[in-house]
Parts: structure tokens; C-alpha cells; sequence
């Protein structure tokens, strides 16, 4: 049986770049590696060679003790100019251990790197099979005979290279994104980053003071804010979304939408006069709602661009058209009222995707009762409470009666680890901010009583035990190992007692308090949640982004040149976004750094002439490689190179047989399985008898 | 259990109890996977929290802790559970706030199918048991009850209907079926 | 129309009859004139805390054959007791299980029924399966019936009353099952009785249980009792004429508890009780002398007198 009957006769497919060479075949030289004793201590490998000597087009069969050191590989060279090989098989490990090696090693000797076929003799048989030294013989050299009929379908393939844009876009304003933004351009490259509130900041302006060491957070992060500002390679571009991004790795188009501030950047100074003249008073959503802003607003002092921005909902200007308390106010003439959004288009090389988190927002009518209960509040609004430029100065009040409370709960995992809401991971921080938060109130007002009701807790990094044991032995702060089942309020005082098993007494205790904190946790931002729908990043179980491999390649996404950095990748401290963003940008620079990229040539290829436009292909790619389009002969697909990782789905799925997957065409995986079955000589008819026997046997 | 005295210096006088350490022999290694056998949810996820006590209204009243009739199922201490199986009501507050998704009402009820298949059968099942295999339902009827059907002319209780005999016949070949009446000690009742 | 098969179970036809009356006032051509039948081979649905405790094989044959007589009159089953709600809706879930479903119909041969499910017509020849409805009094009259039409046929508002109303555990929960209400805040029964023109009470720890079930009422009568004892307690302090529910065993439960703690009992009644009375029934007509706790003050009540 050939190859040709195996796939049905008239359906041989020829790809386009398929050299005939001569009639006899390409010549091929085969290298059996002993690999010390991993190969050879099982399979005998001069029995390999003798049959490999035997096979069709086989000019040259050799063995190594170690093929891939420079000895080997010299053997390799020298054999192939003296033999004249034009194809190489190797017979060792896994191909993802040396396959790069042989490729440059061949390309030396003058071969194109891709005409090499690797046989795995090791993982795939020695290592396997140790016990079986005869059967395993047997297997390798069926392997390389398989091998070597693959190996004369090879044809020669180029890889591209594509230029690199040396700019980068960093989404997402928060200390990753600041981060990530800064080292790049510390680096000598241009960046853009986008942030879609007035300010950036993120979350890490919200809180108060950081774990464990109590830094203030925004005084730690402001000058990094202010340098991002001022640095000549960063170009700002806040309160604006990112719209739509095409393209592939090297070649990114962006088209960012800058939102009307209705104040004209360049005229604002950030004085203020028009928020003190303005009449509406809204919410502060930066306070968590605790505080008020006015309709023209910083969200926060120490904003950073510090220009005043419109909230268009709120303005009476909007509504009514009468109004103009802040244009009048404002000395410079920045209030514009009639400003539209504009569109911005950017090219940049890479994409660095720091959208960060959400807070979980407890359920309404739940156990925890925060929506019904006033003095029941979360971590993130106690951040604002504690906050020295928060709405309250720092002072921590009830919000039922703006008293100090005497008696503080926190509750920990709201929002993690409870698979009755779905949300089955822990989020990482909540235990040590819980504590820190704990350690800041007892320092303002030393006779608060307060407790803790944990299920585990987290202190694993650096430091945290520390505070852990710090918290309890000097600052008196209860830890209570029970989760709370039910809240009720006193209508007369409004503070709540909480019923819980105490696990470890082993009781059901009733106690009260005067202010419970939830500690919520983290959920991927809903921000995030777009901008992954515009870049097609694909989520991980727990519904952050996914990296392309959860030990080794934690920045990585599967698209190359898009990078993830801070929780927009899972829930995690401020170190490790700092560290994570700082990872991001060096992947990304060492992209840009090349000034081009190469793509391998391992991709998909469309015969236009077979293919009917039925869009499958685009369907099934993880990558989103293949692009329906219209052309004059109708409407086709075609393989964006740059994105194709060369998995072959789409190659297996198109039922007109329209795509090839280059190195694995049709024609080349025939010839191994032919081969597999005996190779030469074996009919159809001959191979099912054989078949039945060894069945009946 | 064995006693030992042992006499400290200060003429303290300690008693020594076998029972208080626990040790293998008193464990059931394949007791968690016989709760499921029963329908009850992989008790081992349990990761102890406490929430289930909390909310049970059997806990608050009697000494008995939902959470640690969890723990013994996971540990394999049978005999632990052994008085306590017929106290919960049923009510699955336990298994609407767990956040591992255990439903301890299900092991409760698994447990009580333990228990009965050693042996241990509360009177009360045995009495419903009877009253369903000669009058079709689980209450017996009551003459004063009947006198006031009489009165507002709703007509006899089923098991007092000629046809019904029909459905208790049904009954009775149903529960002999699945060995039920053997089960609960009720071969006698049971018609064929 | 939808067809209904009534559901009494055993407490109703054995203990309080007035129920089974008011039930079939309500619903018949007094009250709303439902298409309701009689199927009289119902037998006992099982009592959970009975049979599903002591064998779930057992328990699931017992239920399948109850379905089986409103499968084959393709009506659905109008249940008047949480305790019977819970143990047929339970066992449809558990029929959905090809394996158990085999089980069952295996041993149901024997006795000539077999459970398929009610087929349901669909666009083109397919044939869909739907497992038999059981239906909850009140989700009924909720969902089918409606409150503009209860309001319309409120002849009695009852405008003095203040009514304590107690859910019961197996309306509201396991929620993967039952879904007429939200388990943390149920709004139903508070409804039908403001619909009738009474005031509807909140009280303290308004939904836990009231610990007849699972077994407990017989098994430990007293753990039982120190229960309803509290939510006694509570519905007092805020001073409610009667306590209204959905279930036949926590009624039970609230009737014969109360002599065991207090001399002045609350009077005890069923939804559709009360609706009865709203609509303009014959108080003598619901059987109110079967109840322990004496209704006489409450009846006096909304005499007015």
C-alpha cells in the first residue's frame, strides 16, 4: 500500500512548494544517538542502524554516544557534506529537548534547518519499554523506518521575519500597569498607556496603608505616578477606553476612544475654583460612596493627570442648559462644554494588558445582610474610612450614627472559596489586609476590642507572619476559626451580633459588635472583562486571564505580544504585580529589542481554489489566526501567519481538505502510518488478514 | 475500659481512663465511602468551617454539632454518630450555606440508612412503616376524625374504601420488593 | 387549562379534614373552579422523614407510583403539604436518572404501571418527555390562579386580622429543587394574605423551622417542642392573631406543642384556610374543633364581636 491509497486515490494533495527532486527520492542520513546508556542500555542500537542502512534513500546510517555535544554534531556536519545528505532523521530524545539544536546544527552544515525529522527513541521507547530490551528494539526500528519515510516528504520551509514596532500599550493605569509603563520606557522604548478613570492609580491609591510593613500606599506610589507623567517616551492618554485592536505581534493597530473630559487639558491647572463653584453634589465612587464629589471633580488629590473632568450625568449643564457656574469660575477658559470623544489610532509592537480587579459586592438578603445592615461594611470601604484624605480624615466611624466604634468584626473569605457562588478560588490577600487594617484601627483608638473570624489563614509571604504574630501579641486582636451563619441588628443601637460556631471551642457563641468588616475578595474587573473580549484572551477557570503556562510562563498569554501583568492574571499583593509588571516588560522588550521577529514557518497554509468560505477554520483556531474575507472569486479564508501557532486544528477540520499544516501535510503523515504497517509490499488486503490473525490469536 | 491509679507525690490521686486517646483500632477507615454509598455528598471536602452548626436549629438546642458529626464521618469514627442520627429535621439550612457544597442533611440521612441496616430501628419508623402497609398511609385513621368527615360530607378516608384494598395490595408487593419489610421487621404485617 | 389531580396526603384526610374541605372549596365551583380531579389509588407520597431516611430505594418506588397515576391522567399533582411537595418533586429529580428510572420501572411492572413522563408535543416528530408537575397550593394560586383574581373573589376582606405566617423548611429549601420562592426573603404566602385583606406580621426569626421534621417531633418530642416553643415566642411578642401555613405537619406541630408551654395558644391554620374564610365561606365548614388550640378567639375576632 502507498500513501496514495491510504488517502483514497484521486485525493493525493500536492502542497504548492512540494519538490519531486529525483525520481529515487531525496537522500537521507540517519544518526542514532546512544544517549549513554538512556538509548542504548535498552534498545540495541546497532541493530537500529544495520536495518536502518537497508531502507529506501538511506545514504548514510551513523551512532553516537551523545549526539547532541559539539562531537556529535561535528559527526553530524561531516556526514552530511560527505554523503551528501539532503534529509535528515535523528534517532534520540523528545524533540522538545534538541530539535532546535539539530535544526542549527543541519543549517550549518548548508541544509535548510527544516529538513530534519527527530524519532523519539528515548521518552517514547527506552525509557518505557526498559523492561522489554527485544520488544523495544523491535519499536525503534519500526520508529525510525516511520521516520524515514516521513523524512523524504520534507520540503524545505522559510521562516519570516516581521518587523517590530518599538512601542508598546499598557492597559490599565494601576501600579502594574504604572509599572510596567515606566521600565519600558526607562528601556528606551515608546509607550502608551490607557486608563479608563480620570486619574490612574487604580486600586492601590484606594488604600490606606499596605501590608505588612504599613507604608502609606499612595505615598509610595504617587512619585511613580508623577515620573510616568513627566517621562518623555510615556504618552498618557486617561479617561479613555480602548475600542478595537487587529493585527498581530510586531504590528498592532489600536484605535483608543478619549473620553470628553469638557475641560481642556492643556488649559486646566488643577485649581479647583470651578469644583468649589459647582452646585450638584454626587457620590464619590473613589470614597466607595462614602463621601461626596461635585459634578466637575479629581477623584482623588493626589490625581495624577490633576485635571478636572465632568461627570456628564450629574451636570446640570447637561440637562437643562442653564448653569455655567465653572465656566465663570474657571480663570483659564478650560470648560468646554461642547467637546466630543476623540478616536486615536496607535501602531505599537507588543500589548501589556494590566486591567486589575473588582471587589466582590456581597449578595442582597445574604448572611452577610450589607445591604440591609448599615455598620456592615467592606475591606475596601474601610480602606476609605481609615484613609487620612478619605471622607472622613481617618477618623473610623459607624455609618449609622457616625460614632467611634468600641467593637470591630472583621469576616474573612466573602466572596472566595465558596462553591455555592461559584467563586472557588481563595483571593489571596484578604487575611493579611484584614490584619493590617485590624493593626491600623487598634493604633488610632487602642480599646477597640476586635476579632477576626477566619476559616484558614494566609500569611505565606514575605513578612506576613510577622505581622501575624505581631498582630495578636501586641495588639490583642482576636482570631476566632468560625464562619459566621447569622447577623442580626439591634433596631435601638444598630449594632450586630454575630452567632458562629467557634470551632475550635467548640461552641455556638453570640457576639456583638458595633462594625463588621467583610473581607471580599477579588474578581476579574469588568473592565477586564471588555478589553479580553477585544484582544481574545481566553480566561483561566476562575475567570482572570489565562497565561500561557501556569509555572514557567506566568506573563505570557497564548497571542504573542500580548502580555499579562497585576490581578488582571489572578488575585495578588502589591510586590508580585510590581514583579509580575516588571516581568511583562522585559518579555515585551525582548521582543522589541530584535527589532523584528521571526515567525516560524510550522503554520497553516489555504489553497484558496479548494476553499468555500464556510468559515469553520476561524471557528475552531485558539489563536485567531485564520480571517474570512471577500475576494473577487467569492468569499475565502486565509491564515494571518504571525498568529498561527501551527496546532493543525484547523488543517483537520476543513472539509474540503483546503488547509495543510506545513511539516504535517497530509502526504507526510501518510507515509509514517503506511510505513508504521510494514511499509513496502504490505496490500490493504494483506494488512486486515494480518489484522484478524492477531486477533484471533 | 480499664482504671488505673496512679498516686502523684502530693498524694493527688489521678485517675487513668483507657478511652481518652483515640487510636486506630476505633476507626472505620471505609466509613466516608459508605456515606456516599447512601447518597451522602464526598464528606471529605469538608473543610470544617463551622457554618452548617451556626445555622442549625438542632444544634443550638442539644449538644450535638453538625460540623462534628462531619468531622467523625471523615475521621471514621462510627460509633461517634451513633446517637445522634434521628435529631436532624431535614430543614438543609446546612447545605444552603456551605461553602464546600456538602449537604450534611443527605450524610444525616445516609447515616440513618447505616444505622438501620445494623439493626438500629427507631419504633416510630417501624409503626409508620405498618400503619403504610395496612391502611395505604402513614397516619392510622381516627373514628372522632371520621365523624367530622361524616359531617362535612367528605366522604371516607381512602383506607377505609373498598377499592383501596387494590393500592394496599400494591403497597405491600412494592415494599416486599425491595426487602423493605425485612429491613424494617415488619414481615409479619405485609401480605402477599 | 392546566389539569391538577389532588394530593392530600395523610395528616389532612386523617387529621384536619377542615383543610381537605377548604382545599376543595377553594379550588372547586365555589371558589375558582380549577380542573381538578380525585385519583384515588394515591397513597402515602412517602413521608421523607420516614422513608427517605430509612431507604431511599424503597421511598423512590413509592413516589414513582404516585406519579405514575397522574403520568397516565396527564394532570399535574396539586399538592397541599410541603412534606408531600418535597417527596414527589424529589423523586421526578431522581427519575431523570436512566439507571434509577430502569430500577423503578423494572419493580413497577410488576404491578402493571411503568413511569415515562408526560409527552409533550414539539414542532415536527419529536416527542419530548417532561417528568410529571407537582405543584404547591400556593404556587398555584400565585402563578396560575392569580392575586388580582383572589382580590376579586375576596367577598370578606378579613381587615382586623394580623396573621404570623410560617413557610416551613421544605417550601423554601433545597432551592436546586424548589424555586417558587426566594429561600432568604419568600414574599408568597404574605401576599395571598394580604390579598385577602389581613395584615401579614413580621416577626422575629420569621423563617426557621419549626421542628416537627426529619423525624424529630417523633423521635425527640421535646427538641420538637423547645422549637415551635421559641418561634411561639416570637410571634407572640408581636402580638398575632393566627398563625398561617403552607404545610399540614408543621400545623400539627403548632396545635399539639403549644399546650406543652403556654395556656393561651395561637390558633393554627392552613393557607387555604384562611383563603377560604376571605372568600366568604362558613367558618363551621373548615373543621376548626379537630384543632387543639382553640380557634374561638380568632373566630371572634373576625366576627367583629
Amino acid at each position: 500500500m502507498n500513501s496514495s491509497e491510504l488517502l483514497g486515490g484521486n485525493e493525493v494533495k500536492r502542497t504548492p512548494t512540494e519538490a519531486n527532486g529525483n525520481s529515487s527520492g531525496p537522500r537521507i542520513g540517519v544518526f542514532i544517538c546512544h544517549c549513554g546508556s538512556n538509548i542504548a542500555g535498552t534498545v540495541d542500537t546497532s541493530k537500529v542502524r544495520e536495518a536502518a542502512e537497508k531502507l529506501p534513500g538511506v545514504v548514510a546510517a551513523k551512532e553516537n554516544k551523545y549526539t547532541c555535544s559539539d562531537l556529535g554534531q561535528d559527526e553530524i556536519i561531516a556526514a552530511i557534506k560527505e554523503n551528501k545528505v539532503e534529509r535528515v532523521v535523528v534517532a534520540a530524545c523528545s524533540p522538545r529537548m534538541h530539535e532546535p539544536t539539530f535544526r542549527s546544527c543541519i543549517q550549518e552544515a548548508g541544509l535548510n534547518p527544516y529538513l530534519l525529522q527527530m524519532v523519539n527513541l528515548r521518552e517514547q521507547c527506552s525509557w518505557v519499554h526498559s523492561r522489554e530490551k527485544d520488544k523495544a528494539t523491535e519499536k525503534a526500528i519500526d520508529l525510525v523506518r516511520m521516520g524515514v519515510a516521513k523524512a523524504a516528504k520534507l520540503v524545505p520551509l522559510e521562516a519570516r521575519e516581521v518587523p517590530v514596532e518599538q512601542s508598546s500599550l499598557v492597559i490599565g493605569g494601576g501600579v502594574a500597569g504604572i509599572q510596567a509603563a515606566l521600565d519600558l520606557a526607562q528601556m528606551g522604548f515608546k509607550v502608551y498607556l490607557v486608563e479608563s478613570e480620570p486619574s490612574i492609580g487604580g486600586r492601590m491609591a484606594q488604600l490606606d496603608k499596605t501590608f505588612p510593613t504599613g507604608d502609606c500606599a499612595i505615598c509610595i506610589l504617587a512619585p511613580k505616578m508623577v515620573e510616568l507623567a513627566r517621562h518623555p517616551n510615556i504618552t498618557l492618554l486617561s479617561y479613555s477606553e480602548v475600542e478595537e485592536v487587529t493585527g498581530f505581534i510586531g504590528s498592532y493597530e489600536v484605535k483608543v476612544r478619549r473620553k470628553a473630559r469638557y475641560v481642556v487639558e492643556k488649559k486646566c491647572v488643577g485649581c479647583g475654583v470651578c469644583a468649589d463653584s459647582c452646585p450638584v453634589k454626587v457620590d464619590n465612587e473613589f470614597d466607595m460612596g462614602f463621601g461626596k464629589r461635585k459634578a466637575i471633580y479629581v477623584p482623588f488629590p493626589q490625581a495624577v493627570p490633576l485635571k478636572y473632568t465632568i461627570d456628564k450625568d450629574n451636570c446640570i449643564h447637561f440637562k437643562t442648559g442653564k448653569c455655567k457656574a465653572c465656566v465663570k469660575a474657571c480663570a483659564n477658559e478650560a470648560i468646554d462644554h461642547e467637546m466630543e470623544d476623540e478616536i486615536v489610532e496607535l501602531k505599537v509592537g507588543t500589548i501589556i494588558c494590566a486591567t486589575g480587579f473588582d471587589t466582590y459586592v456581597p449578595m442582597k438578603r445574604g448572611v452577610y445582610k450589607y445591604w440591609e445592615y448599615q455598620n456592615v461594611i467592606t475591606g475596601l470601604e474601610l480602606e476609605r474610612l481609615l484613609n487620612a484624605s478619605g471622607p472622613t480624615g481617618g477618623h473610623l466611624i459607624r455609618p449609622s450614627d457616625e460614632k467611634t466604634p468600641k467593637r470591630v468584626a472583621f469576616i474573612q473569605c466573602v466572596g472566595s472559596r465558596n462553591k455555592k457562588i461559584g467563586v472557588n478560588y481563595c483571593s489571596r490577600v484578604c487575611c493579611m489586609y484584614s490584619m493590617k487594617n485590624a493593626q491600623i484601627i487598634k493604633e488610632h483608638e487602642p480599646d477597640t476590642e476586635i476579632a477576626v473570624y477566619y476559616n484558614d489563614i494566609r500569611a505565606f509571604g514575605k513578612g506576613f507572619e510577622e505581622l501575624y504574630h505581631r498582630v495578636r501579641e501586641e495588639y490583642g486582636i482576636e482570631f476566632i476559626r468560625g464562619r459566621p451563619a447569622k447577623l442580626s441588628e439591634d433596631p435601638e443601637t444598630n449594632s450586630i451580633t454575630i452567632r458562629a460556631e467557634e470551632t475550635l471551642l467548640n461552641k455556638i457563641t453570640e457576639r456583638q459588635f458595633d462594625l463588621i468588616v467583610l473581607a471580599t475578595g477579588l474578581q476579574p474587573s469588568e473592565g477586564g472583562k471588555r478589553i479580553g473580549k477585544i484582544l481574545s484572551l481566553s480566561l483561566s477557570p476562575d475567570g482572570f486571564f489565562m497565561e500561557a503556562h501556569p509555572k514557567l510562563r506566568p506573563v505570557d498569554t497564548a497571542i504573542d505580544g500580548i502580555y499579562l501583568a497585576g490581578c488582571a492574571q489572578g488575585p495578588k499583593d502589591i510586590p508580585d504585580s510590581v514583579a509580575q509588571a516588571k516581568a511583562a516588560a522585559a518579555s515585551a522588550a525582548s521582543i522589541m529589542a530584535g527589532k523584528n521577529v521571526k515567525i516560524e514557518p510550522l503554520t497553516a497554509l489555504i489553497d484558496e481554489s479548494l476553499c468555500v468560505g464556510c468559515g469553520l477554520c476561524e471557528e475552531m483556531c485558539p489563536y485567531g489566526a485564520p480571517e474570512v474575507f471577500e475576494s473577487d472569486k467569492g468569499t475565502k479564508a486565509k491564515i494571518v501567519e504571525a498568529l498561527c501557532h501551527g496546532c493543525g486544528t484547523c488543517a483537520a477540520a476543513c472539509p474540503q481538505k483546503a488547509i495543510t499544516a506545513n511539516q504535517f501535510t497530509d502526504e507526510q503523515i501518510a507515509s509514517e502510518i503506511v510505513s508504521a504497517l510494514g511499509g513496502i509490499g504490505v496490500t490493504a488486503e494483506k494488512a486486515k488478514k494480518a489484522a484478524k490473525k492477531a486477533e484471533e490469536a | 475500659m480499664r482504671e488505673a491509679e496512679k498516686t502523684f507525690i502530693s498524694g493527688l490521686r489521678e485517675k487513668l481512663v483507657e478511652d481518652k486517646i483515640i487510636d486506630e483500632s476505633q476507626l472505620d477507615p471505609d466509613f466516608a465511602k459508605e456515606i456516599v454509598k447512601y447518597g451522602g455528598k464526598d464528606v471529605m471536602t469538608c473543610l470544617q468551617c463551622g457554618n452548617c452548626t451556626g445555622v442549625c436549629p438542632i444544634s443550638l438546642k442539644i449538644d450535638y454539632k453538625t460540623r462534628s458529626i462531619i468531622k467523625f464521618c471523615q475521621f471514621g469514627l462510627k460509633k461517634f454518630t451513633l446517637e445522634t442520627r434521628w435529631v436532624c429535621a431535614t430543614c438543609y439550612r446546612c447545605y444552603e450555606h456551605c461553602p464546600a457544597d456538602i449537604n450534611p442533611a443527605e450524610v444525616m440521612i445516609a447515616l440513618r440508612h447505616i444505622a438501620i441496616r445494623e439493626g438500629v430501628i427507631p419504633p416510630f419508623i417501624k409503626m409508620a412503616a405498618t400503619n403504610l402497609v395496612k391502611y395505604g398511609q402513614s397516619v392510622k385513621p381516627d373514628p372522632e376524625i371520621e365523624r367530622v368527615r361524616k359531617e362535612l360530607e367528605l366522604g371516607d378516608v381512602p383506607s377505609r374504601d373498598q377499592e383501596y384494598a387494590k393500592v394496599v395490595r400494591e403497597i405491600n408487593l412494592l415494599v416486599r420488593s425491595t426487602g423493605y419489610d425485612r429491613l424494617i421487621g415488619i414481615e409479619s404485617e405485609v401480605k402477599s | 387549562m392546566t389539569q391538577y389531580a389532588y394530593f392530600f396526603g395523610c395528616i389532612i384526610p386523617n387529621r384536619y379534614p377542615g383543610i381537605e374541605y377548604a382545599v376543595r372549596w377553594v379550588c372547586g365551583s365555589e371558589g375558582f373552579d380549577l380542573d381538578v380531579a380525585d385519583i384515588k389509588e394515591f397513597s402515602c407520597c412517602p413521608v421523607p422523614g420516614i422513608f427517605y431516611s430509612s431507604d431511599k430505594n424503597t421511598w423512590l418506588l413509592l413516589a414513582a407510583r404516585n406519579l405514575t397515576l397522574a403520568q397516565n391522567e396527564r394532570r399535574e399533582i396539586l399538592t397541599v403539604c410541603n412534606g408531600c411537595l418535597t417527596s414527589l418533586l424529589k423523586a421526578t429529580e431522581y427519575l431523570t436518572d436512566p439507571k434509577s428510572l430502569g430500577k423503578v420501572n423494572r419493580v413497577l411492572s410488576q404491578i402493571g404501571r411503568k413511569y415515562t413522563g408526560i409527552p409533550r408535543k414539539t414542532e415536527g416528530r419529536r416527542r419530548i418527555m417532561e417528568p410529571v408537575k407537582v405543584r404547591h397550593f400556593v404556587d398555584v394560586m400565585i402563578n396560575d390562579v392569580g392575586l388580582e383574581s383572589i382580590a376579586e373573589r375576596t367577598k370578606k376582606p378579613l381587615k382586623n386580622i394580623r396573621a404570623a405566617v410560617h413557610y416551613g423548611c421544605h417550601y423554601l429549601r433545597p432551592t436546586e429543587n424548589q424555586t417558587i420562592d426566594d429561600p432568604n426573603d419568600p414574599v408568597n404566602i404574605d401576599k395571598i394574605i394580604e390579598t385577602c385583606g389581613a395584615t401579614s406580621v413580621e416577626y422575629e426569626d420569621k423563617l426557621d423551622c419549626c421542628g416537627a421534621g426529619g423525624g424529630v417531633r417523633s423521635h425527640v418530642v421535646e427538641l420538637a417542642n423547645s422549637l415551635t416553643e421559641d418561634k411561639c415566642r416570637n410571634i407572640a411578642e408581636v402580638g398575632a392573631d393566627c398563625i398561617v401555613t403552607g404545610c399540614p405537619f408543621c400545623l400539627l406541630q403548632f396545635d399539639n406543642a403549644q399546650k406543652s408551654f403556654t395556656k393561651e395558644g395561637i390558633p393554627a391554620m392552613h393557607v387555604s384556610q384562611f383563603q377560604a374564610l376571605a372568600m366568604g365561606i362558613d367558618p363551621i365548614s373548615l373543621g376548626f374543633d379537630t384543632h387543639h388550640v382553640s380557634a374561638h378567639s380568632f373566630l371572634r375576632k373576625l366576627r367583629g364581636t
